[in-house]
């Protein structure tokens, strides 16, 4: 019996014994995926079970919309045994005249962003929820109008609604407010950070975040096909869109039962792993350009030139690839295209030593970074931090090990951690992995077997399928679980990218650091909120137009400007 | 510490400056690049085969009457994937190697195209799509501008 | 009688026009040094000049009123050409007297006070945090200028300026005044607002600082005087501290001095390219340091040496 069927088994048991009757049925669609649905009056209990006992890591809640199926709404929330490699779906039906279910943020910290999005997406209100105000929709988005709803258009436009905005918490007492954002400097998206301040320190924050909504899983069970998805899915992200595109493939290639023959899924390693490298040299750019090290930006990004053009010559474009497709890949890579490949890497892996020879030795870069925005083993583990956060932090977790995916069953990683958990933890985190990428390209591109790059799909691909896949981005892991359709489109499609667990645990990140170093703890994190942020029916347009004078600018801007 | 100083200015002096003369000079992309859709009209006949595969909704099919499908293409939505180019049986539509297609001229952004269909009437779509997952298009054509704004 | 004060008036005429047509030059001779190590072409040398230029020409936007805040930009330019009427260019100051040294350190500090008094008046939150930044800066930086200075002043026996140079052209370098150098050549890299030190004006951090409401014409004003500012700053560090050779032919002096000035704001943005941003809490430790450093340069200059 394999590590993953023992652990399912002892899942089912411990989880029987602790609800009884209250486990509706315990399926298990794959080998590595197990389904208990739970009597959802339980679901607090379950998640406990499951968090505290059995010590999985939440990943995130999905909201489903079964009426049509005749299913009330699902509530789904999905768990990972990391260790031993299964994926555990907590799957609770709420009835359609009675939306509420126990929120299970109190037992799980991790769950509490996802608890808020399936209020937001499908209207189903997570009771005893610690912070239940509005996460995703936008400001002017009317209540009662749940965009993730099948009944719902996805290119409705309701009437704009007065007074929806969350409150921001306000400040403790004694303490002042610096507002980052929506716009600022260091932010490339924007998002809002209320700091709470005595004089330079911060003793809090709040964030207002999701600006950058643009519907992107309502188009995916709406309007798009299974192969026209990934299209879309590599547009996710402006640095990591292979990833989620792969990520999404897998997911309905799992959900299917379709096999990828060997050499795609060599050359979707491959592509993965080159695409950590150029993200990984793009953040040490930014970090260097968030304390004010510009040199370190404009040498960085030097490097990682050449990796842009070899991604061009590849798959004809630099960024959006273009080259995952359900069953495979479009695109083969040639003889001469690898021992391109190799040469560009040499290059990039001597000037990165270069690089990481220097600015370890570089006393004013760890002064700015050392013991800043420090996070804890505990904090990263409650909040189910994800990626080299996490790793920086001592959880040795990265989903090419824990759920092996592409070729990485085959060629094994070697993953990067450290335990301080501060911001430099996370540069030598990354730096590692960037050289650990290199070696890894070299070893798929050794190992990489002849044959096909793709899988004709012959037959229908059923409807009522599950499939959870996830990948590691260069931010952290992204999941995807697509539930399929019968009109040749997934029923639900579910996205969670890497960004979003930890982008939770900024406040105690901040906490008792200055402002100064608010800028580079967020981008330690190496934040990707147009990943973050993709749930929502359709483009939020305001239509509201009021004309300001002059003079009511220059007014407003002073009034508004004078601190308390 | 000095030494660190040292090291990361050698570096930027070894690598000297490495701007492009680009845009005053020219920079092909390289070979394989999915650039601006070229479309010959004369080899194209009307199968539709790739309004049904493009994720953008680039191309639009209306039938305006028994004899002739009227194809438009919105050029501003196009994504460059390339699945038209990989579906046209007479290699009508494909992908050029221009990056630079900007452009002031809304009316750059829109082609029609005017196919005779010939005297088979009962199958105007005379192209099977390659997969099964291509041909269970719920909705076929799409009509007008496709529901998309 | 005549030719004296023609002489120091054609000398101050050329003090300002140095210190006003110059500088930009300077600073875009720093920005294309900066540009070459970041393996980029970087802008062309005049752009500083086109800078101002284009500034100028913009509308007068103020977000606050009163007439300290309206003058505050051409105030501090103000302030910036009279230091540089105190500080010697190829010949005695324009407005040379004794005790000019107390004064000439007084002004120096009056422009970064305008600056701070502007950002406070604009009412933005980015510019208070800014303008209390330029404040611990200011705090921590005028005591290292001034014990170098006072290194100086110690040697020679006077607080003119004129003097202090004429001694150090008599008895060559000395230890003290090379620490006391050093040290000013520390202060001279936040006075000049570049890396390690650009804390106040820290665009990542702030949005830009004590200047973020300022634009236009008053925003032309206000980088002027910065660069002047530098500028002269430079000058006076080469001519104290660096006086050598002096050969007594004003034109090839006036020429050395600029060389030499050219030399140090190479050195400054060589530092300012290979530099983060420290923490404000950092700078002011760093500078307590150097302070401490520099007392080391007055207790050799008390013992002789």
């Amino acid at each position: 019996m394999t590590i993953a069927q023992a652990a399912a088994n002892r899942t089912v048991d411990l989880v029987r014994e602790r609800v009884g009757a209250m486990l509706v049925a315990a399926t298990q669609p794959h080998a590595d995926t197990l389904r208990l649905q739970v009597d959802k009056r339980v679901v607090r209990a379950a998640a406990g079970v499951l968090a505290d006992e059995l010590g999985a890591r939440f990943m995130i809640t999905t909201g489903i919309d079964r009426r049509e199926l005749g299913g009330g709404f699902g509530i789904v929330h999905l768990f990972s045994l990391d260790r031993e490699h299964v994926f555990v779906l907590l799957d609770c039906a709420v009835a359609a005249n009675d939306e509420h279910i126990d929120s299970i943020t109190p037992v799980v910290p991790g769950a509490n962003w996802a608890e808020r999005e399936f209020r937001d997406s499908v209207g189903v209100h997570p009771d005893g929820h610690p912070d239940p105000r509005r996460l995703l929709l936008a400001d002017d988005w009317p209540d009662g109008v749940w965009p993730l709803r099948r009944d719902v258009p996805y290119n409705l436009q309701p009437p704009p609604a007065e007074g929806m905005q969350p409150p921001l918490r306000e400040p403790p007492a004694g303490a002042s407010v610096v507002t980052m954002g929506p716009f600022f400097p260091v932010l490339e998206e924007p998002s809002q950070w209320r700091l709470f301040v005595e004089g330079e320190t911060i003793v809090g924050c709040d964030y207002r975040g999701f600006y950058n909504h643009r519907g992107i899983e309502k188009l995916g069970d709406s309007v798009l096909t299974y192969n026209e998805i990934p299209y879309l899915a590599e547009r996710i992200c402006g640095i990591c869109g292979f990833i989620h595109s792969t990520c999404y493939c897998q997911a309905v290639e799992k959900a299917a039962g379709i096999e990828v023959p060997r050499r795609a899924r060599y050359i979707r390693t491959l592509m993965l792993e080159l695409e950590r490298i150029h993200s990984h040299l793009l953040w040490l750019g930014i970090a260097g350009h968030i304390v004010g090290f510009d040199t370190v930006l404009m040498q960085t990004w030097r490097i990682r030139e050449p990796v842009m053009w070899l991604s061009e010559e590849i798959s004809g474009n630099r960024k959006t690839y273009g080259m995952n497709t359900i069953g495979g890949l479009r695109r083969d890579i040639s003889p001469e295209l690898g021992r391109k490949v190799l040469d560009v890497l040499e290059e990039v892996e001597r000037e990165s030593l270069a690089v990481r020879d220097a600015i370890v030795g570089d006393g004013t870069l760890m002064a700015r970074t050392k013991d800043v925005g420090v996070l804890t083993n505990q904090t990263a583990r409650s909040v189910c931090v994800v990626g080299p956060p996490a790793r920086a932090s001592g959880v040795p977790i990265d989903a090419r090990v824990d759920h092996p995916y592409a070729a990485y069953d085959e060629v094994p990683v070697r993953i990067a951690v450290h335990q301080e958990g501060d911001t430099w933890a996370r540069v030598l985190v990354r730096v590692e992995e960037l050289l650990e990428s290199i070696r890894l390209v070299r070893e798929a591109l050794a190992a990489m077997p002849e044959g096909p790059v793709l899988t004709e799909v012959k037959e229908e691909i059923p409807p009522g399928r599950v499939g959870v896949s996830v990948v590691e981005a260069p931010r952290g892991e992204a999941v995807h679980m697509v539930e399929t359709g019968g009109d040749n489109r997934p029923y639900r499609w579910r996205v969670r990218a890497p960004t979003y667990p930890n982008l939770q645990a900024m406040p105690t990140m901040v906490a008792n650091n200055t402002i100064a170093d608010v800028p580079i703890a967020l981008g330690s994190l190496d934040p990707c909120f147009s990943c973050t942020e993709r749930v929502e029916a359709v483009d939020v347009t305001t239509r509201r137009v009021t004309v300001y004078t002059r003079q009511d600018l220059l007014r407003i801007s002073r009034s508004a400007a004078v601190t308390p | 510490m000095l030494l660190a100083k040292l090291r990361e200015a050698w570096i930027c002096l070894k690598a000297g400056r490495v701007t492009l003369p680009y845009p005053f000079a020219p920079h092909d992309p390289a070979e394989g690049f999915r650039g601006k859709i070229t479309l010959d009209p004369d080899l194209c006949f009307g199968c539709g085969g790739c309004a049904n595969v493009c994720p953008a909704g680039v191309i639009v099919v209306n039938d305006t009457g028994q004899h002739t499908r009227l194809l438009e293409f919105f050029w501003r939505r196009c994504t460059y994937c390339g699945r038209c180019e990989e579906v046209c049986p007479e290699g009508a539509i494909t992908l050029s190697q221009q990056f630079e297609t900007a452009t002031d001229k809304p009316e750059d952004m829109y082609m029609r195209l005017e196919v005779f269909m010939g005297p088979c009437q009962r199958c105007g779509r005379c192209f099977t799509p390659p997969t099964p997952l291509e041909r269970m298009m719920l909705t076929g054509f799409r009509n007008g501008n496709g529901g998309r704004a | 009688m005549n030719t004296g004060l023609l002489w120091t008036v054609g000398l101050a005429v050329l003090s300002v026009a140095l210190a006003l047509l110059l500088a930009p030059l300077y600073e875009g001779l720093m920005r294309k040094l900066k540009a070459a190590i970041h393996s980029r072409i970087g802008p062309p040398i005049t752009q500083p000049y086109l800078d101002l230029f284009k500034l100028l020409g913009k509308e007068d936007l103020r977000t606050a009123g009163g007439l300290l805040y309206t003058a505050a930009p051409a105030l501090s330019l103000g302030s910036v050409l009279l230091l540089a009427l105190l500080v010697p260019m190829g010949a005695r100051p324009p407005f040379a007297f004794a005790g000019d040294i107390v004064v000439l350190l007084y002004v120096s500090a009056i422009s970064a006070v305008l600056l701070m008094l502007t950002a406070f008046g604009s009412g933005s939150p980015y510019a208070s945090v800014g303008s209390s930044r330029e404040m611990m800066m200011l705090l921590s930086v005028e005591p290292v200028m001034v014990v170098a200075l006072v290194v100086g002043a110690l040697k020679a026996g006077t607080l003119a300026t004129g003097d202090i140079i004429a001694w150090q052209l008599e008895h060559g370098p000395t230890i003290s005044m090379a620490i006391a150098g050093i040290a000013f050549f520390l202060a001279l890299q936040a006075q000049a607002g570049k890396l390690p030190f650009d804390i106040p004006e820290a665009d990542q951090e702030i949005m830009g600082g004590p200047l973020i409401e300022q634009s236009g014409p008053r925003l032309a004003l206000f980088r002027w005087a910065a660069w002047s500012k530098q500028f002269v700053l430079a000058v006076l560090l080469v001519e104290v501290f660096l006086p050598w050779p002096g050969t007594g032919v004003f034109a090839l002096d006036l020429v050395l001095t600029l060389v030499k000035a050219f030399v140090v704001l190479v050195v400054v943005a060589l530092v300012d390219v290979v530099n983060p941003r420290l923490r404000i809490d950092q700078a002011m430790q760093y500078y307590l340091r150097v302070a401490f450093s520099s007392i080391a340069a007055l207790a050799f200059a008390v013992i002789g040496m």
